[in-house]
């Protein structure tokens, strides 16, 4: 749940002093992951850009006091598939004051190289809502090859990977040149830190980070979520209850005006990927799918189906794209949904898919992560023989 | 003396370098877009070949976002800079050096005197969806002492970014606008507002409106609440008194958006149609209602 320590309506001048306030009070410092929560009071009516100023800023304080393990995930998913140089910028610093370098942090920052260097800029982190105006200081691929060094003999099984960075053709641009040198020198050298294959720490393996078995806590849907009307692709109404009662189903949430292509376009594509493996393994009649649009006043009927079809996404009476035609809010509480708005629009979301069980409740749910299908299509034929993927 | 005949071998330059390679060329274009030595006029054409040859040398992508920072440069040289360095941010992949710098210059140079010059950088930073330039458009909607550009220019920019968080801003010229034209640009902007279509289906069912502003209405509307704009459309096609070019908008709307089997049906709204076509209205109007008695009129 969104921490409530926090009222909605502050400016951004005072929303940063308590964040230095949390910060610097080791009691308190670990409610800093609880204002990260998308749908946080403290988020609602600001535009996108505002939040990435605020959530920096919140990963900035984590820096400095270190990343606690539930704020893990919040730092990887900016590395997994943030788009802001400042937020990406932001999190790989923070990822840096965790407690111990470990192997399986490696491919969200050579994920985050990859998503964010076409898109390299100086950022400022000395005062709060600052943006560079000379490109003197860091960036967010300064940041990033300083956690690779960070890293050290932890990034060793991507080693190939971290000196393609200097390959004439295809590497990072030459002004990189010491920095990938140094992260490839603390890579190699042997003699610090742990061996990079074992698991020093008894850490859970970062890419698992993001799943979640809800079985024992699922609540059964509420009346309100079971009555809730929605609308399909085609401008077909149907209730929650009728969809999703009776069959196991994969959901996963989206909105056609997301700009960010790692978050909702590439969810639905890979929707897609998904009903087809459905489908090879025969079980595309006993398991559904359903894609929810967390912006309904925006994404009528048309609009889903065609971002659908443009996707590859398969659509009949089991696999619908939808829109709450009505009870939007029923949605976002049986689901515990990650997302904000300013007005009716979205200002942040998280990646989110849930694998429900045949009464619809929550069974397994996947967030803020990018989710693998292969294990996502295992859980949920789990769900069809009662045993736990 | 001397000076004259030393800017004269320099001036020759450019000709006697047309037959080096294009890349030889291109890098002493960047040296005499970047020169002091030589006129506007051969430092703005120069600028114009440059684009690429920036990125390829750190020094010379220096020396041209210096031409652009330096407000004692003449400010169509610091334009002509701007041209190049933008046409060169076409090619991703060579201007990944560059970006950085890039950016950061771009914004040091937003709150330029020059006008111009203020409204192209802007301009570019709010198509990056730049958090920086749409807090510094959005500061001069609230507080015109601080604009940086005309409100209808700063809305036109912050509308390349629907999540720029500029509704509330929008909203509040529309109910007070300092000009028609910002009004209208409002309007535009809160097009993609979903909780507008209330406010758009008023606009432009008010006979006593701007035509363009019911148009601009009725576009946005098709996009937020199609069924509404039906409706609406209908409702106007069947007002004899409404105008030649709302009624045309009204019949692309339907024309496009229709409900088929019910349009076919409407036999008033047919014969209004058809009475617009064979009035006293232009020939491209007419035409407008011949598409939509083609579609719906199968009694034709």
């Amino acid at each position: 749940m969104p921490d409530a320590t926090v009222a909605g309506a502050v400016s951004e001048p005072q929303f940063a002093a308590l964040v230095d306030a949390i910060a610097a009070d080791p009691a308190r410092r670990g409610q800093l992951a609880g204002l990260l929560r998308e749908d946080h009071a403290i988020y609602a009516e600001r535009g996108t850009a505002a939040i990435a100023r605020m959530r920096g800023w919140i990963l900035l304080a984590m820096a400095r006091g270190g990343v606690s393990d539930a704020a893990l995930v919040f730092v990887l998913e900016e590395l997994d598939s943030g788009t802001d140089p400042y937020l990406v910028a932001a999190a790989a610093r923070a990822l840096r004051s965790g407690r111990l370098p470990h192997a399986s942090l490696t491919p969200f920052v050579m994920s985050a190289l990859a998503n964010i260097r076409y898109r390299d800029e100086a950022v400022s982190f000395e005062r709060y809502g600052e943006y560079a105006v000379s490109a003197t200081g860091t960036s967010p691929v300064r940041e990033l090859l300083a956690t690779l060094a960070w890293l050290g003999p932890q990034a060793r099984g991507l080693l190939a990977e971290v000196e393609a960075l200097r390959a004439p053709v295809g590497g990072l641009p030459r002004k990189f040149r010491i920095d990938v040198e140094r992260a490839l020198a603390a890579i190699r050298d042997g003699d610090r830190g742990a061996d990079a294959a074992g698991d020093c720490c008894g850490m859970r393996p970062a890419g698992s980070i993001g799943m979640h078995a809800r079985a024992a806590e699922a609540t059964p849907p509420s009346r309100a979520i079971e009555a809730m009307v929605l609308e399909d692709q085609d401008g077909t109404k149907t209730t929650f209850k009728a969809f999703f009662c009776g069959q196991p189903s994969i959901v996963v949430f989206f909105y056609t005006r997301c700009d960010n292509p790692m978050k909702c376009s590439l969810t639905i594509a890979k929707l897609a990927r998904v009903q087809a493996m459905l489908e090879a393994r025969g079980l595309a009649d006993c398991i559904r799918t359903a894609a929810f649009t967390y912006d309904p006043a925006f994404d009528l009927p048309d609009r889903l189906r065609i971002y659908g079809q443009d996707r590859g996404v398969r659509t009949d009476a089991g696999h619908r794209l939808f829109r709450a035609a009505e009870g939007n809010d029923a949605l976002r509480e049986h689901f515990g949904l990650g997302v904000g708005f300013v007005g009716s629009l979205v200002n942040r979301h998280r990646i989110e898919l849930y694998v429900l069980d045949a009464v619809g409740r929550v069974a397994v749910s996947f967030e803020r992560l990018r989710w693998d299908e292969q294990e996502v299509v295992a859980h949920a034929s789990a769900m069809l023989d009662g045993s736990p993927a | 003396m001397a000076t004259k005949r030393k800017v004269a071998k320099k001036r020759s330059k450019p000709a006697r370098r047309r037959s080096a390679s294009p890349k030889v060329a291109a890098r002493h274009a960047v040296s005499v877009a970047t020169s002091p030595r030589y006129s506007v006029r051969e430092r703005t054409a120069a600028a114009a070949e440059t684009p690429l040859a920036v990125c390829e040398s750190d020094k010379d992508m220096q020396a041209m976002l210096a031409v652009l920072r330096n407000t004692d440069e003449p400010v169509k040289v610091r334009l002509a800079a701007l041209q190049s360095l933008q046409a060169a941010s076409f090619s991703v992949l060579a201007f990944e050096a560059c970006r950085g710098d890039y950016i950061a210059t771009l914004r040091k140079v937003a709150d330029d005197p020059d006008p111009e010059l203020r409204q192209r950088v802007l301009g570019l930073l709010a198509r990056e969806k730049d958090g920086y330039a749409q807090r510094k458009l959005l500061e001069g909607l609230h507080d015109p002492a601080k604009a940086l550009l005309p409100p209808e220019k700063a809305l036109q920019l912050l509308s390349y970014d629907v999540h720029a968080d500029a509704y509330a801003a929008a909203r509040a010229i529309v109910k007070k606008p300092p000009n028609e034209m910002a009004r209208r640009e409002a309007l535009r902007l809160l097009a993609a507002d979903a909780t507008a279509a209330p406010m758009f289906e008023k606009l432009m069912r008010d006979k006593n409106e701007l035509r363009e502003i019911r148009q601009i209405s009725a576009s946005a509307l098709s996009a937020l609440k199609p069924e509404r704009l039906q409706k609406s459309a209908r409702e106007i096609l069947l007002d004899k008194s409404d105008y030649d070019d709302i009624k045309a908008t009204s019949l692309t709307a339907l024309t496009q958006l229709g409900d088929e089997q019910a349009l076919a049906k409407d036999k008033a709204l047919l014969t209004s149609v058809n009475r617009f076509r064979s009035g006293k209205t232009s020939a491209k109007y007419k035409q407008t209602a011949r598409r939509f008695l083609d579609k719906y009129d199968r009694q034709e």
